[in-house]
């Protein structure tokens, strides 16, 4: 079984083998962060159905993960602010390894890895000077710190590779906290979020901001489109009842579209976007909020809102080979289909913010 | 697939509340509310094809009486008001981006033939009708002037029709099948304890509009109050919207603590404290919230709504076996 799995691992690091998976290696298909109903923190994998295979304890809530292009073995990063990153070996649910933030830096939530697996970026705060960091981490020698950069913004939260820039994009939040505030909003008046493509120097290549009118609109999650298009989602800070877009797609060098504007049923979000993320194809994208109870599905080419699904407190989205996949604060797990919701399987764990594939 | 069915019995919270509960809810509130909104909305339609003056007394008379009856059950938003956007169809409110007025100025302007039947009338701009479009052409000279009498004659006899079609198909609804998913859970609410949480999020959700909306809007900040952003304003019904709401919301909040004497008596109090609040306040369209020395009452009754919404949070959603939210909470 070993040597079977070391092969399979072998074809998947060489990319020969296109059609082998992670579950191959009998690793899980999804992966969350969740509370136990004992108030203890995990880190579960779950198979494509959406039954349990492994939990690995956290010491604190968690938040997102990152699964490595070829090692089985994923980060589960803490929520922000964040001091802790576990490294998980995916087909045991045991814990590799544990990286802890700089001094005077926090983990966001997120991160991810370089398109070879040598290195992982994690969002920062370098908190007395508020300033947004990327780290750098080598996961060849048990993810030593190696460097960081500036992420180009306040807030860095949510980060992905972007092959076609070569690079990173970042979406910075644009909110101030300090840990020693807590999760408090320091800066709400001046915010100024931006998407941030930067090199893996750091240089920055391209950035985009949007008009005035949105500059509290939080930009937070992000979800990448094989042709290098950037899904975006926001959360609005400023007044309740503000109409205001949650979803936007962005290509470097173009201006940003903002998705399903003049449906009302945006409202139903209640101005928050949780998660974000493109179907297989590309043709929708979903968005997920927690307060609104909602789910919406909107089409990438006409930017219209095509199926909204009513489930409560849901949050973590994902897809499998037909739809997507949603995850709720209620511990189910929903296989949602052209309009069509399906529960997968139901727990007493509390599934987290974000519900990761690992393929 | 076995293991998860069970499961999923396994952690299905049990409720010993009266299973009289959701019928008071549905016989008392939501079937007459509904049944009052269709049937002073189908008034108000007429009242439009007899005079359709914007200063017709027996149309703006009419217009109160729809809107009083929208506010009784407006929180209930959840299955046939959201067919189709029909809870939007009325009440395109907030509007922050000033959608309405831009909406009705271009129909006007442009003598737009949408509105002359009924079937295209749907298809308009959806910010261009319900309630919120008639505070506006009924009290409002700059979109007034610019029409011809005849045209706006037609506006207000399309969006009053509008208006009373979709009360009618939201009433008919209820009527022919939505009740029965709540008295019977097992299609679109798996378990009583999802009816409930649906009718309890109503609560919430009417408490949250009236304390952030209705209140918060026009409050805005003490360095810059927002007047101008009070709820329908124009017909001077701010103030009668929160007294509205409480007095709507108040029913369902003691009919949801039926099984908990005291809770229900909390209720009582602080439901009467706000409305005694509103009913003192004196400020039809809440003027007040810009003048410093004034504006604390508004603050005062923002705050009593705040009050109730704790009261639901802490101890009606325990009661009721309400899941909290784990994600909703506190977001990321």
């Amino acid at each position: 079984m070993t040597s079977r799995r070391g092969f399979l691992a072998g074809l998947l690091a060489t990319g020969l083998a296109p059609q082998a998976s992670w579950a191959d290696l009998g690793c899980p298909a999804y992966l969350s962060a969740a509370k136990q109903p004992d108030g203890t923190y995990t880190f579960v994998g779950l198979s494509a159905q959406g039954t349990i295979l492994f939990r690995c304890p956290l010491p604190d809530r968690g938040h997102a993960a990152s699964a490595h292009p070829k090692r089985p073995e994923v980060v589960a990063f803490a929520r922000r602010p964040g001091r802790f990153a576990d490294v998980i070996d995916c087909r045991t649910g045991n814990q590799l390894a544990r990286i802890t933030p700089t001094k005077g830096h926090h983990f966001y939530g997120h991160g991810c890895f370089s398109h070879d697996g040598s290195q992982l970026f994690t969002t920062e705060n370098e908190y007395e000077t508020a300033r947004g960091i990327i780290g750098v981490w080598d996961t060849t020698d048990n993810y030593r710190r190696i460097g960081s950069f500036a992420s180009g913004g306040i807030g860095p939260h949510d980060v992905l590779l972007h092959q076609k820039v070569g690079g990173l994009v970042v979406a910075n939040g644009g909110i101030q906290t300090h840990p020693d505030r807590g999760r408090e909003k320091l800066n709400l008046d001046s915010m100024q979020p931006n998407l941030t493509y930067l090199d893996f120097d750091g240089t920055v290549i391209d950035q985009m901001q949007l008009s005035d009118d949105l500059h509290q609109n939080s930009i937070r999650h992000l979800s990448m489109h094989d042709n290098g298009t950037v899904g975006f989602a926001m959360q609005w800070q400023g007044e309740p009842g503000a109409d205001v877009p949650i979803v936007g797609l962005h290509r470097p060098g173009t201006s940003p579209r903002l998705l399903a504007e003049d449906d009302p049923r945006v409202r139903n979000l209640n101005g928050y976007g949780g998660s974000i993320q493109f179907s297989a194809d590309g043709s929708t994208i979903a968005v997920t909020s927690p307060r609104g109870g909602v789910v919406q599905v909107m089409d990438t080419a006409s930017g219209l809102l095509q199926q909204e699904h009513h489930l409560a407190d849901v949050c973590g989205l994902s897809t499998n080979e037909t739809g997507f996949v949603a995850s709720t604060g209620a511990g189910q797990l929903v296989a949602l289909n052209k309009g069509k919701m399906t529960v997968m399987s139901k727990t007493d764990l509390r599934w987290d913010n974000h519900l990761i594939r690992l393929r | 697939m076995r293991s998860t069915a069970l499961a999923f019995s396994l952690i299905l919270t049990p409720f010993c509340a009266s299973a009289d509960m959701v019928d008071d809810i549905l016989d008392q509130q939501i079937l007459p509310g509904m049944e009052t909104l269709a049937s002073t909305s189908t008034t108000l339609a007429r009242a439009a094809k007899a005079d359709c003056r914007s200063n017709s007394t027996l149309m703006r008379r009419a217009y109160d009486d729809a809107f009083d009856a929208w506010m009784m059950v407006s929180h209930f938003r959840f299955g046939p008001t959201e067919t189709d956007n029909r809870a939007f169809a009325l009440s395109f409110w907030p509007d922050s981006r000033g959608k309405i007025p831009k909406a009705l100025s271009a129909l006007v302007r442009n003598q737009d033939p949408v509105i002359n039947t009924p079937e295209d009338f749907a298809t308009a701009s959806i910010a261009a009708r319900g309630f919120y479009a008639m505070d506006y052409l009924l009290y409002n000279s700059e979109i007034t002037g610019a029409s011809t009498a005849e045209y706006h004659c037609n506006l207000f006899q399309a969006i009053t029709a509008d208006i009373a079609n979709t009360a009618q198909l939201i009433h008919n609804d209820w009527q022919a099948s939505y009740a029965d998913q709540l008295r019977s859970p097992g299609d679109r609410y798996q378990t009583e304890g999802e009816v409930k949480q649906e009718l309890y999020k109503a609560l919430n959700t009417g408490l949250q509009v009236t304390a952030d909306m209705r209140l918060g809007r026009p409050l805005g900040t003490f360095d810059k109050p927002r007047p101008k952003r009070a709820e329908a304003r124009r017909s001077r019904r701010s103030q009668r919207h929160v007294a509205l709401s409480l007095q709507a919301l108040k029913p369902l909040a003691i009919a949801l603590s039926v099984d908990n004497v005291a809770l229900a008596d909390k209720f009582h109090l602080t439901f009467a404290k706000a409305h005694k609040a509103v009913e003192r306040l004196d400020d039809p369209i809440f003027a007040s919230v810009a003048d410093p020395a004034d504006r604390f009452r508004v603050e005062a009754l923002q705050q009593l709504v705040n009050d109730i919404r704790a009261i639901a949070d802490t101890e009606l959603g325990p009661s009721l076996g309400v899941d909290p939210g784990f994600n909703s909470l506190d977001g990321d």
